[in-house]
């Protein structure tokens, strides 16, 4: 029992982003009836969620066990500012670099893939490692 | 004009001390945790992972927001 608690663990970090990255891409099909600009919105909205999220999940599980417990809570800090840094920047660029851009069909892809993400992080368990 | 900014830097400020607080809390929390409970750690951590992507979807969204109001409406 308690071999299987203290077993290291991993994130199916690949399945994760096949569903992410799926929902991108129906998001931005369903936008595109409206028009192409929406949809390619749509699309660069889900991006800036999913690049600084990779990055969190990424640096999280870093360090594992009771041993490195201070060094996973110090990561998780760095990791979360980060991504908050990254999300900031991709938004400051895509407002700045992309000229047309459709901005409810940007912030609202990006609303829905926060929430889903929320949703996903309890269906999608870090898996112990073989 | 200047209303927009003094709003988007309300809401980041205000995102950001909430999500401060909000980790401070979960990561001294999965320390005490971990320091009761050594062999659960990599279940505490999972649970911390789940929590910290509830703990930071508004503050993101606020993000957007805000950098929407600085370099569209503002500029």
């Amino acid at each position: 029992m308690n071999s299987n608690r203290s077993r290291i663990i991993r994130l199916p970090l690949a399945r994760w982003f096949a569903i992410e990255f799926s929902a991108i891409v129906i998001l931005s099909l369903l936008w595109s009836l409206e028009s192409r600009l929406a949809g390619y919105s749509a699309f660069v909205g889900g991006l800036i969620f999913i690049v600084p999220n990779a990055y969190f999940a990424h640096r999280m599980f870093r360090f594992q066990g009771a041993q490195s417990a201070r060094l996973m809570v110090g990561t998780m800090f760095r990791a979360e500012s980060t991504k908050i840094a990254l999300t900031a920047v991709f938004f400051a660029a895509v407002f700045i670099l992309m000229e047309p851009v459709h901005v409810p069909a940007l912030l609202f892809t990006f609303a829905v893939m926060v929430v889903m993400s929320g949703v996903l992080r309890f269906f999608i368990r870090p898996q112990p490692r073989r | 004009m200047e209303m927009v900014f003094i709003a988007a830097a309300i809401i980041i400020g205000l995102g950001a001390l909430a999500t401060g607080i909000g980790f401070g809390l979960l990561g001294g929390k999965l320390l005490e945790s971990t320091a009761r409970q050594p062999e659960m750690a990599n279940q505490l951590q999972t649970k911390t992972f789940i929590m910290a992507g509830l703990l930071d979807a508004v503050p993101m969204i606020g993000v957007g927001i805000a950098m929407y109001l600085i370099f569209v409406v503002a500029g």
